[in-house]
Formats: C-alpha cells, structure tokens, sequence
C-alpha cells in the first residue's frame, strides 16, 4: 500500500469522526463545547489562524512561480494555489462552524462594520479566496496570461493583508496583555510565509512528481526558507516572553507562564519547540536529508504540527488569565471557567476539517492538472 | 433612632429621580450605577435578582459579586465587589463588533442587539472586565425527569424558564436556537425597566442599599452627589474606558 492510499484511508477516517462531530454541532449547538464565557474562542479559532496562515503563505510561496518566474520553482505555482485554497476553505469552515448563529454571516458582507477587523479579515479573506481561485482557473488554462500576473500582483499585497489582520484581531486588543503587540500584525505574514513553505516541503516532498528533474533542489531551498523561518519565529518567541517576564505585568506574566509551565507545558516545549522546530531544524540544515523526499516531507508535517500548537498558544493564554482575579469563584456554572481542553466534538469537528482538506487536496493532486508535465 | 427611621429610604428618592429623568429626552440623560462598597455584605441578592428579572440560563451572568479575601491572621478582611457591566463610554467591545450588533444607545447604554448578533464572541475578548456571557442555550430543567407520577417533573417545573424574556422592551422566547441563544449577553441597567418607571432589579434587591442608581446630569440626583465625593473609583481607570459605574471605598 502506498503512502497515497495510506494518507486517503486517514483522511476517510477523520472526515467521518468529523462528521459526527459536525451533526453534534448542529444538532446542538455550542452546548457540547469545552469553550466557554472565559475562555471564549477554543480549538476551532485555533485551527482557523492556523489554517488561513497556510493559505497566505501558499499564495506567496505561488508567485516565486507564476509572478516572479523563478527557475527553479518553476511548475510548483498551481500546487501551491491549490494548497491555499483547500487550506482557506479549511479555515473558513473552522471559524464559521465556531459562529453562534452561523445563518447571519450574511450579515457581515452587508451589513458589516468595517471599523472593526474582523469585518475587514472576513472580507479580505473573501477576496484573497476568489482571487486564489481566480489565479489557478488561470494558471491552468494559460499561465503566461496577463490577467494572471495582474492578480498575482494584487494577491501579494493582500496576503500580507489578510494574514496580518489575523495578528491584528487580537493585537487590537488593550485588554489583553498578552496579545497587545504592536508588532503581532508584522510577526503574523512571516508565520504564514514560514507554514506555507513548510505546507509545500510536505506537499513536494510526499506527494510530488519523482521524475520531475528540480526536486530535489526545491526541496533544498524550502528547506533552506524554512529553516530561516523556524529560526526567525524562534528569535519573535523569545522577544516576546522575556519582554513579557522582564515587564513584570501581572497579566501578562501569567499568560506566559501558563504557556511555558501551565498544565499543558508539554504541548509547548514537547510539540511546539521540540518537535515542530528543534527538530526540523536539524534535520533540514542537513543538505542530504532536505534534498531526501521523505525527510524533507515528514519534516513540513512536523513544522506545521508545530504552528498549529503554537497557534493553540497564541489564543489560549490570553483568555486562561482573568480579566480580574476573583472572577474565578464570583459565579458558578457551565461554561465559566478560566481552565480549557477542547471536548470531544471540537476534537472530531477539526479532525474531520483537517481529513477533508487533506483529502480535498489528494483528490485536486490526482484529478487536477496540477503539476506542470500535466499542462499542454 | 428615631431620626434614622424617620429617614426617607434611598429607593424612594432613586424613584422620584428616575420619574423626573424619565421626562427628559434620552440623550439628556446620563444612567450612573454607584456601588457603596463599604455597605455591600456581599449576600448576592443582586446576583440573584438579576438571573430572576432577566430570565438567564446556566451560565449566564450579568452582575456576579467579586468576593475577596485580604491579610492573614489576624488582619484579615474581605471585600465584595458586585460587577455589572460598566456601561463604558469608551467601550472597547463596541468598535470590534463585525455587524454593530453592541452599540451605546442614544442614552449610553450599551446594548446588544440580539436579531444581528453573529455570535463570533470577539466583544467577549474585548472586555477588559468580563462582563460579556455567551448563551450556550442551556437550561436549568433540562436534565430534570418528567412524567412519574410522584414529582413535579420537566413540563411544570421549567414554567419560569418558558417565560418570556423583556430584555430591551422586548418579548422573547427562548426555544431551539433562536436568539438569545447564541448570542453575547450582558447587563443593559434594566432598561425595560427603566422604561416603566422602575428602578434596576439590582437596585431595588439590594438589602444594605449599596447600590444606587439615577441620572448623573440632574445635579440633585443622589448618584450625582455620590461621584462628586473624594473616595469615588471606577475599575481599570487607566484604560481609558471610562466606566459608568462608579465604586465608594
């Protein structure tokens, strides 16, 4: 059995625990949610950073390709698209499955305030998706078009865009320490530059094509970007923590330590640092395993592990700190507590989100003219 | 003894004073709360008062009261801090709001508009006091037996719960997933109530009459007299928000 079928039975598997989760959902409601009036945004706001981060980062890694002309890039363009846009619709599905009446989203396309940024981010995501579409509808049936490189001009900006409004959302936010700062929308695009090259190592490296003659030196220069990036998301980690201890902010001191020695420390220095960076580091700063299929493969898996725990740790902590102390014991009952681990349904529901993007992405690999020996 | 029974009672003259604001035009008044933390015995009668005139659900609350503990043995003391919502006149939940679903009202509450409310919570994060619930469409019977012929089971014991809600003037059910249900929920000064000419449930309940309540733009008003006093305070002062709730220490 090859890895192919192997990664399509998952995925089968995951959509189905998904789609339990699913009916829980909206059979439900959010009754079933370990999420709360604390802790107000759980595993799926979590998932949609995470996800809408690839999708940016997809998009930027396609203009080395279809904007910039790159050789050595050259015929990794459409894939790229083609991992933005499962990756947005992921993300989109997430955060709209998080929605308390999720009918209304109409409502921020026509009746929304675009003073706030979230409106903005739902609205430049909207666009960022159909120019994603757009470009790959283009890239296919003729990728020396000029409509082609117009979007692609336009879509450079507009990432950068969307994915530092995501670091703006909760960068806006005064009242929490944690993520009020200044430099959250800068940090932001390199995270989402730094997921979406690493989403590509896995994409190449696992699924690519074997006779194609510059793979190997693709996956070296990924390797290379994602190694630089790991490093440079190292370097905003320890500038932000030590600030934060060295500030000596209450609040925000203990958002940190919530992370750094909190219950679930090990999801940080376990997952996050050693296996979603450390790691990968090593072994992609080694010029024989970056250029070896599987490595430089499994290591993309690894670093986007990483991201999705790290961005777990963006949004937890802020929200595990009480806004005041005593709120903690002022009134009981469901859903208000400061201690969160998402429940079984936010499990099934992002497992399912992440089985049908990765089977979405298999079925576009096998039946779209993807790679670039695909297209006359 | 006599002089301090012979007292008119704060309620009464609050009353008068809410008549006399409620002939104003709206936007000419001011809604103040003042929290006389000195005479708070913490009994949470105002917890309860506002679950009971808001209908809410498990989970959601509008006033809870802070209880905190200070010192060690033998210098310890405690404090009772009831939270309402602050009624900010900077209000950082309102600029976030994707759809102007929460927005100060023409008398500077800020409330929330249940029918256009997406429920995403990001209002929630913003408040820097916690004052935002999120009604997960819980209830208090749910799990309570029906139908055996020795109890008073779901179907009569949920009466309150199939009540009406007033909130804003208006009359809402909660069933199913329709609002409020899925909707960010917070303190609103009882404005139905105010709408009738009564005080806020807070208010009225409250045993040590710690809490007090009127119109700050009417300079006789008891609530302006309070907050001209020196050992006046608001929470979180220094981010700007700029509460309309007011604390005595």
């Amino acid at each position: 059995m090859n890895l192919k079928r192997v990664i399509y039975t998952i995925s089968i598997l995951a959509l189905l625990f998904g789609l339990w989760g699913i009916f829980v959902r909206l059979t439900t409601g959010h009754r079933e949610a370990a999420y709360g009036s604390y802790v107000v945004w759980g595993l799926w706001v979590a998932m949609y950073l995470f996800f809408a981060g690839i999708a940016a980062g997809a998009f930027m890694i396609s203009t080395l390709d279809l904007l910039f002309h790159i050789r050595i890039f050259k015929g990794t363009g459409r894939i790229a698209l083609w991992v933005g846009l499962v990756s947005l619709a992921a993300a989109l599905l997430s955060i709209w499955l998080d929605l308390g009446h999720m009918e209304r989203i109409w409502k921020v396309y026509l009746q929304g305030n675009l003073g706030s940024v979230m409106a903005q981010m739902v609205w430049g995501y909207t666009l960022f998706g159909l120019l994603m579409l757009v470009s790959l509808y283009l890239s296919i049936r003729d990728s020396q078009s000029s409509l082609l490189k117009v979007l692609m001009i336009l879509g450079l900006p507009l990432s950068l865009f969307v994915s530092g409004a995501v670091g703006a959302l909760l960068g806006v936010e005064a009242s929490r320490m944690f993520w009020h700062v200044g430099l959250l929308p800068v940090q932001f695009p390199v995270f989402s530059l730094a997921s979406g090259a690493a989403a590509m190592l896995a994409v190449i490296g696992l699924f690519g094509s074997r006779e194609y003659p510059e793979r190997s030196e693709q996956l070296w220069v990924l390797s290379v970007l994602t190694v630089a990036l790991a490093v440079v998301k190292l370097y905003f980690l320890w500038a932000d923590f030590s600030q934060s201890m060295y500030g000596n902010i209450p609040q925000n001191v203990e958002a940190v330590r919530a992370v750094l020695y909190g219950p679930y420390w090990w999801a940080f220095w376990i997952l996050q640092i050693l296996v979603g960076t450390l790691v990968p580091i090593f072994v992609l700063s080694q010029p024989k395993l970056a250029r070896h299929n599987g490595w430089a493969g499994w290591m993309g898996v690894l670093v986007l592990l990483g991201f999705a725990v790290a961005r777990a740790n963006i949004v937890f902590p802020a929200l595990t700190v009480p806004e005041i102390q005593a709120l903690t014991t002022a009134f009981s009952g469901p859903h208000l507590t400061f201690d969160y681990f998402p429940s079984m349904m936010e499990w099934a529901v992002t497992l399912g989100i992440v089985g049908l993007a990765v089977l979405a992405f298999l079925i576009g690999d096998d039946r779209l003219p993807l790679h670039s020996e695909e297209v006359a | 003894m006599l002089e301090v029974l012979e007292q008119q009672d704060v309620l009464v003259r609050m009353h008068e004073e809410l008549q006399r604001a409620m002939k104003k035009k709206p936007e000419e008044r001011r809604w103040v709360m003042v929290i006389d933390l000195r005479r708070c015995v913490g009994c949470h009668a105002c917890t309860i008062a506002c679950v009971a005139e808001n209908k809410l659900p498990p989970g959601v609350v509008y006033r809870p009261v802070l209880d905190e503990e200070f010192g060690s043995y033998p210098n310890v003391t405690r404090r009772f801090i009831p939270r309402p919502c602050m009624q900010c006149d900077e209000p950082p939940c309102v600029p976030v709001c994707p759809v102007n679903a929460t927005y100060k009202n023409n008398e500077g509450v800020t409330v929330v508009d249940y029918d256009q409310c997406i429920g995403c919570r990001y209002c929630v994060t913003a408040c820097p006091y916690g004052a935002r619930t999120f009604d997960f469409g819980l209830t208090y019977t749910e799990t309570t037996p029906d139908n055996l012929p020795f109890l008073f089971g779901q179907s009569n014991a949920d009466d309150y719960e199939r009540h009406a809600n007033y909130e804003y003037g208006e009359t809402r059910l909660r069933e199913g997933e329709k609002s409020p249900i899925g909707n960010v929920r917070k303190c609103h000064f009882c404005l139905h109530r105010l709408a009738e000419g009564m005080l806020p449930a807070c208010t009225t309940t409250c045993i040590g009459r710690a809490t007090l309540f009127g119109d700050a733009n009417d300079p006789d008003s008891l609530v302006a007299e309070m907050i001209a006093s020196p050992n006046v305070m608001r929470l979180k002062e220094e981010l700007g928000t700029e509460p309309r709730v007011y604390y005595l220490v």
